[in-house]
């Protein structure tokens, strides 16, 4: 007999001595008793995913919420945003352009066709109607 | 008429009883208990499980795999499946021995399977063997017993431990080597 028969030989007869010892009835109560007794740790697994997820959302939302109510002047998305397109639409405009647009822009803040809030000059502070009469103002 | 070669699509009985263990019915787990036992036994003891560990280490193996079976998807046989268990269970089980002894060991079960005389029973060279598996790294020692004990295929092997038929065969040749200097 070579070498890796001989080998192969003794490893089929490798922990056959234990495999005879085990009492196989005894063993599967032993295991049934101990997967009753401890319930799948899939279930515990499923409920913090679950637990991840919800509190995933809570933060989503919670962080939505809270950016709804802040202050205009401090959604700094939000005013990044409007910024970005009124930078645009100005450097359309020449030199000239832009001092008319001021001027304009002056005239209207101190007209009373607008009703500014008293010692305010930020637009942000303006309702609905009064930016859509300060836009209209500027079409001319 | 069948074609000779051509396999009838039934389900194999593993298949079924775990479908039926997935369902609830804890008959199942214990026929799968039974079907699968002695042949894990004999892997476990073959890796260098000390034979009064070898029945928890058993009952350790069953329970993750039963907790683990929806990750099981028919790649290869639910028994080879279930060895590849074994070998984790023996592995944290020899790092748990390791640290209780604190015994320098390598590759987490070396020399826990205790001295050679201890196996009373078995013949010398079962007991050089199991020996020359301690020294052997863990995926040589593992892929030899699913060959040259279990009788796997090099291909079922390979899915088995994640690797290639081609890689399994060198680890297998390597292994026989190793292994064939101490056993002579």
């Amino acid at each position: 007999m070579n070498g890796d028969a001989r080998l192969e030989n003794i490893a089929k007869r490798l922990g056959n001595e234990a495999a005879a010892r085990l009492d196989v009835e005894a063993t599967a109560r032993k295991v049934v008793a101990r997967l009753r007794e401890q319930p799948v740790r899939r279930v515990t697994w499923v409920q913090a995913n679950w637990l991840r997820i919800a509190a995933a959302l809570v933060i989503v939302v919670g962080g939505a919420v809270v950016a709804s109510r802040l202050p205009p002047g401090r959604r700094l998305g939000v005013n990044t945003h409007v910024a970005h397109f009124v930078a645009d639409d100005l450097n359309d405009l020449s030199a000239d352009d832009l001092r008319d647009v001021l001027a304009t822009f002056d005239q209207i803040i101190s007209s009373d066709s607008v009703a500014v809030p008293e010692g305010s000059t930020d637009l942000h502070e303006l309702d609905a109607q009064q930016l859509r009469a300060v836009l209209r103002s500027l079409e001319g | 008429m069948a074609h000779p070669h051509m396999v009838p699509a039934v389900p194999s009985p593993d298949a079924a009883l775990i479908r039926a263990w997935q369902g609830g019915d804890e008959q199942a787990a214990a026929e799968l208990v039974g079907r699968h036992a002695r042949p894990l036994a004999r892997f476990l003891a073959g890796a260098g499980a000390p034979e009064a560990d070898v029945d928890d280490l058993v009952q350790e193996t069953f329970i993750r795999a039963f907790r683990s079976v929806d990750r099981f998807r028919g790649q290869c046989q639910f028994r080879t499946w279930l060895l590849t268990i074994g070998g984790n269970v023996l592995k944290d089980f020899g790092r748990r021995a390791a640290r209780r002894k604190v015994l320098p060991l390598d590759d987490g079960v070396r020399d826990w399977a205790g001295d050679p005389h201890e196996h009373a029973e078995a013949s010398e060279a079962e007991a050089l063997l199991v020996q020359g598996l301690q020294q052997l790294p863990r995926l040589q020692r593992e892929v030899f017993l699913l060959r040259a004990q279990q009788g796997l295929e090099y291909e079922e092997i390979a899915t088995a431990l994640a690797t290639t038929p081609g890689a399994a065969r060198v680890h297998y040749h390597h292994a026989v080597r190793r292994l064939k200097e101490i056993v002579k």
